[in-house]
């Protein structure tokens, strides 16, 4: 067949209308947005369009995780197999659109000034972040994958910038978008490669042909390729560095939606897509996500700005989870457990990380100061909820029982142990001793010191900014003690 | 009834996150009624309970979730008590009610989150105790280390920080080895029901129970705290608000020995028997060493710390002598440790109420301004030294027979202990208590009120009925301690076929 010749009735079968429904909701709330801004009446439903979009989507997505024939027929995958349309992906889906939502509710009241003309344009940015985030988690082409790479690295980079007055939001977005242009070349030119070496962009039709353990040195420099670009992405060592700058520099909100969804959308792919690795990288994947943990933990305990600690622990975050596709590629046959395992970490970690910026970011003020540590001081008493739902975040963070984090932490270890990677775990659990070493200041900055000097403010938090932290508690409590909920 | 049991502390805990902070008689009457419930339940389970039987009793089972990959190992809410944790769980319940109480002299600020925390605390003690899932019982573990971190972060001394991030971070580090055995575990026997782990674990190798049970012991080791992991242990003590003090004696160090017992020992037995010597060992050096540390302490809540060292190596001592006697002695030592030391750590918070000092050259004569207070004391100190007739020495006596049938020499240091630990406390009574009155301040203290005196009456009137009637309570031991010799010796006659094949072989 021609592949430019495309047949229309061939490809949109009713699996694929099942599987798009999601994608085309929130498409909708993206074109809805647009037209609010310029037509008057509809700018108070804005809010309606946005959160209505993701709700629609959603109910697709849970349609979608109950398996209904018309998909199961299909094989799971859609539009000549370019596209999943399983449980995992619409799981990841799920956690996607969760995490935009919370980061929105966040992002009320959050920009002060001139910033808060354009929130109709942050809003439109946000909402096609999960799109591009939803195309990467189910993507079965390359190709495919790189559009949902492009569809949320691009709302993304001026998101980062979105507070123009402030100097550090623009270094943020101009980083980002510097290195994540140079990721995003890398990757097409790993593409490049490994179309070069096996005639396809599928992986689909890879998984049957391409047997990673003799594959051509051209193909494996293709794949090398392709994993710097997605370990980029979710800020593994040695691709890092710019985790920092960018989170602390970032809005708060944005940095909320960034920290849980880019990692979601990058792991979800490397696990689909794990094939392509000789089984040989398993031990270096494992020291490459070990000193992933590492440079987090260590670099977060010497830090005096939360925002910024927090940074550090998203990386730490993403080395636990590249553990998982360590255990894969060493047994092969855990990748149902891994995935499953994935998911929960970022399904328990969206709420907790999601949870943990946008108490911060209901917290700071125009000057910032809300992102120091020591202005957390004596928080336990002017604001207790604020203080203990943090509190919460972190302990999840942190991987204490009652919370998400545990059962997360859980069963990524799991994963290691059941693949032999036991003396691995026992390094990687003890690294999450450190962890807590700096989750354990925030908690006693915000709990046992006295407030400083101005003492936190107790102004009001506003109202979509309570409700989204009390979702997120009830998520993490949630996840943490009623798994059998999510596992499916 | 378990379920109950153990979850009605957090229902009390969330009932008083619903009353306003201000109400603070309100909020103690909510917080001291449900520990009460509770204690008269484990009061009424104490005694319905069959010691006979080796089988978990009362139990209650309900799904949880299944753990996702390979196997679909079933996650239960599986509590059940049985001889072993029929006396911890007991006593949890029973002190509890008066540590709240006694928190009413010492804690003024943050009345309610000090009582939710409370509250919440005793949930995962009871959990601790009481699961019967490997998974559930590392979750209550683990939860049960959160409350105490702000007890004694919070309402603590003046290094209360310090001490508090270290008791967390030192307790988290071997906890976190132990989930890897945990998961090793579980997945390598396809179960998480202890029960079941427990006749299966005995099947694996003997290097990997090796592995496990070290991974296990190390977690339960620092929690006791066994020599050389004790440090954290005089820091979080001597911070910790007297009632965080009496929890941390009385019932949370016990949750380490417990494991020990349980998990290490009775799940590990051929591990358990190959390294019996290393920590009798540990056991019988911490003895010495703590009560040489006791002695050099001037503060008096330091030194009940170092002796809380000394009477745990007593009671590791006596555990993995590995006989019926030791075993038996070390489950009831347990208990006494927990009734005497909590005894000590409650007096010392009501003369610290009064002084707001804890050096002992600080006081003397006391005897004379606080008569009751005195008595109380010297009872207390003669009860951790072991009196013959009150419940000291029930526990030491057994635990050094039983050690001396299976290791004289350590039976022999052990008895060195308690000639030290009468030295040093008989000592820190007579600078404290007797003696003239050297410091003015000392003259007017007023004596033990009334709700003081009623802490201390139910913990005295338990030491006494131990040390006179000790059967009633070893009695309870009598079908899971018989179990568990049984696995030890089946382990020993393996371990000696095992060499006699090696022997042969050559």
């Amino acid at each position: 067949m021609n592949p430019y010749e495309l047949d229309f009735d061939a490809l949109l079968t009713p699996g694929a209308w099942i599987a798009l429904a999601p994608l085309l909701s929130i498409v909708v709330g993206i074109l809805l947005l647009l037209v609010a801004e310029v037509v008057d009446a509809l700018r108070p439903l804005r809010g309606v369009f946005f959160l209505g979009s993701l709700v629609v989507a959603a109910a697709c997505e849970l349609r979608v995780v109950g398996g209904p024939d018309a998909l199961v027929s299909e094989g799971g995958s859609v539009l000549a197999g370019t596209l999943l349309a399983d449980g995992a992906s619409a799981a990841w889906g799920l956690v996607f659109i969760t995490g935009t939502a919370l980061a929105w509710a966040f992002s009320h009241g959050f920009y002060g000034g001139s910033e808060a003309r354009y929130k109709d344009e942050h809003d439109v940015l946000m909402l096609t972040c999960p799109l591009g985030m939803m195309l990467m988690a189910s993507a079965q082409d390359l190709i495919v994958f790189f559009l949902g790479l492009e569809v949320l690295s691009i709302p993304l980079y001026v998101l980062c910038a979105f507070q123009r007055s402030r100097s550090t939001s623009v270094e943020a977005g101009l980083k980002y978008f510097l290195l994540g242009a140079f990721a995003s070349a890398l990757f097409v030119y790993g593409a490049a490669l490994l179309y070069a070496a096996t005639g396809s962009v599928s992986l689909a039709e890879l998984s049957t042909t391409f047997v990673a353990d003799d594959a051509s040195p051209l193909a494996l420099a293709g794949v090398g390729l392709l994993a710097a670009s997605l370990l980029f992405k979710m800020s593994v060592f040695p691709f890092h560095l710019w985790v920092p700058d960018v989170y602390q520099g970032s809005p708060t909100p944005v940095t909320a939606l960034m920290a849980a969804g880019t990692k979601g959308a990058a792991i979800a792919f490397l696990l689909n897509a794990s094939f392509l690795m000789p089984s040989g990288t398993a031990e270096l994947l494992c020291v490459i996500g070990l000193v992933t943990m590492g440079v987090g933990y260590l670099g977060a305990l010497v830090q005096e700005d939360t925002k910024r600690m927090l940074a550090y622990s998203g990386i730490a975050s993403a080395g636990t989870i590249v553990l998982v596709v360590a255990g894969v590629l060493k047994s092969g046959a855990e990748l149902e457990g891994a995935r499953t395992a994935a998911l929960y970490y970022m399904g328990a970690y969206v709420f907790a990380i999601t949870g943990a910026f946008g108490v911060i970011s209901a917290l700071e003020r125009d000057d910032g100061r809300f992102t120091k540590l020591e202005s957390l001081a004596g928080l336990a008493r002017s604001r207790p909820g604020a203080a203990a739902a943090l509190s919460l975040f972190v302990l999840s963070l942190g991987g204490i029982p009652a919370t998400g984090g545990f059962l997360g932490k859980w069963f990524v270890f799991a994963v290691l142990v059941r693949s032999g990677f036991a003396a691995f775990a026992v390094i990687g659990v003890l690294f999450s001793v450190i962890a807590i070493a700096f989750y354990l200041r925030i908690i006693v900055t915000m709990w046992m010191r006295p407030a400083d000097e101005a003492g936190p403010v107790s102004e009001k938090a506003s109202l979509p900014a309570v409700v989204a932290t009390a979702v997120c508690v009830v998520g993490v409590l949630a996840t943490g003690l009623a798994p059998a909920l999510f596992l499916r | 009834m378990l379920t109950l049991l153990v979850f009605l502390p957090l229902v009390g805990a969330l009932l008083c996150l619903l009353v306003p902070s201000s109400n603070r008689a309100l909020l103690r009457m909510v917080a001291l009624g449900t520990s009460v419930v509770v204690a008269a339940m484990g009061v009424v389970l104490f005694a319905r309970f069959d010691g006979a039987s080796a089988e978990a009793q009362y139990v209650a089972s309900a799904a949880w979730f299944t753990l996702p990959g390979a196997g679909a190992i079933p996650i239960r809410m599986l509590l059940g008590v049985d001889g072993l944790s029929i006396l911890m769980a007991a006593l949890t319940a029973v002190l509890m009610p008066i540590v709240i109480l006694s928190s009413w002299g010492h804690i003024g600020e943050r009345v309610k989150e000090f009582l939710v925390w409370m509250l919440v605390m005793e949930t995962g003690m009871l959990g601790v105790f009481l699961a019967l899932d490997l998974v559930l019982f590392y979750f209550f573990w683990e939860v049960s280390l959160v409350p105490l971190y702000f007890i004694v972060g919070i309402w603590g001394g003046e290094k209360r920080l310090y001490a508090t991030v270290k008791f967390f971070l030192y307790t988290l580090a071997g906890s976190l080895v132990m989930l890897v055995g945990v998961i090793w575990l579980v997945y390598a026997a396809g179960t998480a029901d202890i029960a079941a782990l427990t006749a299966r674990a005995s099947a694996l190798p003997s290097e990997t129970q090796g592995l496990l049970f070290g991974a296990f012991a190390l977690a339960f080791a620092i929690k006791v705290p066994l020599l050389p992991f004790h440090t954290w242990l005089a820091d979080a003590h001597t911070e910790a608000p007297t009632s965080g003090s009496v929890v941390l004696a009385g019932v949370l160090l016990k949750m380490g020995t417990y494991g020990l017992l349980r998990f290490g020992i009775g799940m590990f037995p051929t591990a358990a028997v190959a390294w019996a010597p290393l920590f009798m060992g540990l056991g019988a050096v911490g003895i010495v060493y703590g009560a040489l540390l006791a002695m050099a302490q001037n503060d008096v809540k330091r030194l009940i710390a170092c002796s809380s060292v000394s009477h745990l190596g007593y009671v590791v001592l006596g555990m993995f002598a590995l006989t019926q006697v030791g075993l038996r002695g070390s489950v009831i030592q347990m208990v006494n440790h927990g009734l005497s030391t909590g005894l000590l750590f409650l007096l010392i918070g009501m003369i610290y109420e009064r002084r707001h000092t804890r050096a002992i050259d600080q006081f003397g004569g006391i005897a004379q301004s606080m008569p009751v207070f005195a008595f109380f004391f010297v009872f207390a100190v003669l009860s951790s030294v072991a009196l013959p007739g009150l419940n000291g020495f029930v526990g030491e006596y057994m635990i050094l027979l039983g050690t001396f049938q299976a290791s004289p020499f350590w039976a022999s240091i052990g008895v060195l202990g308690v000639i030290l630990g009468a030295v040093y406390l008989l000592s820190a009574t007579r600078r404290l208590i007797f003696g003239p009155i050297v410091h003015a301040a000392n003259a007017k203290l007023a004596d033990l009120n009334a709700r003081e005196i009623g802490l201390c009456v139910p913990v005295v009137v338990l030491c006494v009925w131990i040390g006179v009637a000790p059967n009633l309570f070893l009695g309870k031991l009598d079908g899971s301690i018989d179990a568990l010799a049984e696995r030890l010796d089946d382990a020993r006659v393996a371990a000696a076929e095992a060499q006699a094949d090696e022997v042969a072989a050559r």
